[in-house]
């Protein structure tokens, strides 16, 4: 006790809280990294390469080695050694200084694919994390969970054709759906269609899509296209996206007879005073929250009006049935309606 | 049927299930709600169609108003608090005068008459049965006159209007509105809190609930801050500030629990119980008159009896380890007094000491005989004339006398503070683990739940500790 100074003691205190800050802080601290060093073994850099290599081919681009360890995160004398390997076993194949992936290093492939669409379709059905966190869980995961497992898993979900993003998952056979659709930022102006697919990478465009508010399944009208803004109507609201953030978002041209009318709006558009009924809950309210809102009444055809308006104006009750329930904005946002 | 018709069966069934589309599935299920909904509408008639529309939808056109929402809601819990702590000091004196010191001197008599061995008296009658009284004297009282308060709120239908009102601040740290009232109804009880939860239906909010109740200062805990605040912060200021610097500091600590609720709420979101699954909803039902003698009978026997039986159960065994910690000797000490030298070291770097340390470990099971703990071991090991005797706990009728024995303990203001920061930042009482344990039936939260809050607590005593000392 002799040795006692409260400034030494309060340093002290700070060093060690920095310490296990560095070691434990979300993803980057130095225990996770290690951690996940000592998993990366080789099966997870060959199922990576084929990874890559699936996505470069559908997208109809060629990948050499050099790309590739740009493209991957793994040491490069280890996935040119790793390619060794894969060619052996003839998983991979060179077509002059293109990588190619053969039948059977097509179908690993699918294999990983379908694991990783599978998880974040659980993780979005079944769980309650965030839709930025999917991905990367999935990116783990995919390198974990057996032939069995996923087919388990597969079945627990019902057999699900898409992912939350819009991407097809491969069946135990590989059949693949395709995304039939384009690219937002290739629209042209007045062309009517539904959002079928919101790509997750990168996360910053990723993010910005979030906070715009957009949703998967909408029904989307462009009304402006040029090279700084991509403009359109959805569910009763506008957006504007710069077109890098555009091309992210997929869409389906709808046929003339697919086209629902337009007065199709979100709920949290709703105003004192007005009536409207339900027309359906977005596909963007997953799992339990779904089921909830449709115990509670929230179905196609139920008159809705405001019942009350809580002092910070969010939530909002409504009165559906006879009864006052409160929803929160983003839950109103995913619930259609059409305004008497 | 052979195998190769039931194979191109399953084919078949897969193929279509595969053309039919993703769209299918949640309209089928969209269909079966809005087709069950709308036969239900055809055969169910309510005779009270336009029910929101009358006094209900006025009250709550004012409740939930943005000019007289909220004042309208702290005037409500204020004045429930207040009724509960300054109403239950009556009774409390009454029972306290009953129970330690009428029946407690006459047990000792009895005892002494038929010549009980000292031990035994000691054990039974200072320790197990002066540790049952003081929780029911304590805990008793507040608890008949917050309870009902609390249920008739509830039964009138005002409490979902709070929840209301409050949702958009909780909903910031990844709460439930609804968070509001079981934080209330933890400044009762925690373990009643805890079971409060229960009406939060979305699993990550309810346990972020039921981990961050324990920042409610509860009833056993009430009594603590003030008599440490009348002492110690009342003492610094003018006496004819004393009064409002005593109770401002009280109202901080609260102020200080919600702070840490909303905040550990929100890192709880964030970090560990961010795969939990979470909805939201909420319904506003409509007023109804409360039934008055229903609902005080309803909440005397489920909520208050229950709680005050499960707090004596725990007590009593806390009582009886007072006791024998004070009177069992190795070598020349206590264990107490062994415990504590021990402790002193740490509880000086936290700014207190290793009798509070030891008060609240022995003092797991009920809060409310933290503080005639540590005047007991104060006066036992400082060797002050004044206690009772040797695991006999007792506290005095003057604040004044309490603070004299304390301060030769060799507490200051320092102390006084910390250990208001501590009683409002330390694990919660054992009745309240319990009842975490059966409501979310896992060993994990519930670990949780007891050892984070002691873990901030040492963490924000030993800052304030030494920020003190260097100035």
């Amino acid at each position: 006790m002799n040795t006692y100074n409260p400034a030494y003691a309060l340093l002290l205190f700070f060093a060690i809280s920095l310490l296990g800050y560095l070691l434990f802080r979300p993803q980057k601290g130095w225990f996770w990294v290690i951690k996940n060093n000592l998993k990366s073994n080789e099966k997870i850099v060959i199922e990576d390469i084929l990874k890559q290599l699936y996505h470069t081919e559908n997208s109809g681009k060629e990948i050499n080695v050099n790309s590739l360890t740009r493209a991957l995160k793994f040491n490069d004398r280890i996935i040119v050694e790793v390619i060794g390997k894969m060619t052996n076993n003839e998983l991979v194949q060179f077509d002059g200084d293109v990588l190619k992936l053969t039948n059977s290093g097509r179908d690993y492939a699918l294999r990983i694919v379908r694991v990783h669409r599978l998880w974040e379709k659980y993780l979005a059905e079944k769980t309650g994390y965030d839709k930025m966190d999917w991905h990367e869980m999935a990116e783990t995961k995919e390198h974990e969970l057996s032939y069995e497992e996923t087919n388990l898993l597969a079945t627990q979900l019902g057999n699900p054709k898409y992912d939350p993003h819009g991407d097809p998952i491969p069946t135990t056979l590989g059949e693949i759906a395709d995304v039939k659709g384009e690219f937002l930022s290739a629209l042209a102006v007045n062309s009517v269609g539904k959002i079928v697919h919101i790509e997750d990478e990168p996360d910053v465009i990723y993010k910005q899509i979030l906070a715009e508010n957009i949703h998967i399944g909408s029904q989307i009208r462009v009304v402006k296209n040029n090279k700084q803004r991509v403009v359109f109507y959805a569910e009763g609201e506008e957006f504007k996206l710069a077109p890098i953030v555009a091309a992210n978002i997929t869409v389906r041209i709808l046929e003339k007879d697919e086209i629902i009318e337009e007065n199709r709006v979100r709920l949290s558009s709703l105003k004192e005073g007005e009536v409207a009924h339900i027309l359906g809950i977005s596909k963007e309210s997953r799992g339990e929250s779904r089921r909830r809102l449709l115990d509670l009444g929230f179905v196609k055809g139920t008159k809705i009006s405001i019942d009350l308006k809580s002092p910070m104006r969010n939530p909002i009750a409504y009165l559906v049935k006879g009864t006052s329930i409160a929803l929160r904005k983003d839950q109103a946002s995913k619930i259609l309606i059409k305004k008497d | 049927m052979n195998n190769n018709s039931i194979k191109s069966i399953i084919d078949l069934s897969s193929d279509l299930r595969w053309k039919i589309g993703d769209d299918f599935y949640d309209g089928l299920a969209e269909g079966i709600y809005a087709d069950a909904s709308k036969i239900a509408s055809r055969s169910v008639s309510t005779e009270n169609q336009n029910k929101r529309f009358g006094i209900d939808s006025k009250i709550d056109k004012i409740v939930t108003s943005k000019t007289w929402g909220f004042p309208i809601m702290f005037l409500i819990l204020g004045v429930i608090l207040w009724l509960t702590i300054i109403g239950a000091n009556y009774p409390s004196a009454m029972l306290s005068q009953l129970l330690l010191d009428t029946i407690h001197p006459f047990l000792k008599g009895l005892a002494t008459s038929i010549s009980m061995p000292w031990w035994l008296d000691g054990f039974l009658i200072d320790g197990v049965y002066l540790a049952a009284a003081w929780v029911i004297a304590v805990m008793l009282p507040p608890m008949a006159i917050f309870f009902p308060l609390f249920t008739l709120l509830e039964d009138f239908g005002y409490l979902p209007r709070v929840a209301f009102n409050l949702d958009y601040l909780f909903k910031k740290s990844g709460a439930h509105g609804k968070q509001a009232l079981t934080m209330s109804m933890g400044f009762g009880c925690n373990a009643a809190g805890v079971v409060a939860t229960r009406i939060i239906d979305s699993p990550r909010e309810r346990l972020i609930a039921i981990i961050t109740n324990n920042f409610s200062l509860c009833n056993g805990r009430w009594p603590t801050q003030i008599l440490i605040a009348t002492i110690f912060i009342g003492a610094v200021v003018p006496s004819s500030f004393s009064g409002l610097a005593s109770l401002s500091a009280v109202i901080g600590i609260a102020v200080l629990g919600l702070f840490f609720m909303f905040f550990t709420s929100w890192a709880l979101s964030k970090t560990v119980l961010k795969g939990e699954v979470s909805t939201f909803n909420l319904e506003l039902p409509p007023y109804r008159p409360p039934r008055f003698w229903k609902t005080i009978y309803t909440s005397l026997i489920d909520r208050t009896m229950i709680v005050l039986w499960r707090a004596i159960l725990f007590a009593a065994p806390a009582g009886a380890v007072i006791w024998l910690i004070s009177n069992i000797y190795i070598g020349n000490e206590s264990i107490a007094s062994w415990t504590i030298n021990s402790l002193d070291s740490f509880g000086f770097l936290l700014g207190l000491n290793g009798i509070i340390l030891l008060a609240y470990i022995v003092a797991i099971p009920a809060n409310e005989i933290v503080i005639p703990t540590i005047l007991m071991l104060t006066v036992l090991t400082n060797g002050i004339v004044g206690g009772q005797g040797a695991g006999v706990m007792f506290e005095l009728d003057s604040a004044n006398a309490m603070g004299d024995i304390l301060r030769a303990g060799g507490w200051t203001l320092l102390t006084a503070i910390n250990l208001m920061l501590f009683s409002l930042l330390h694990n919660p009482c054992s009745t309240t683990i319990y009842t975490i344990y059966k409501e979310t039936k896992s060993v994990k939260w519930t670990t949780v739940a007891s050892i984070l809050p002691v873990i901030m607590g040492f963490v924000i005593t030993f800052l304030v500790a030494q920020v003190w000392r260097l100035f």
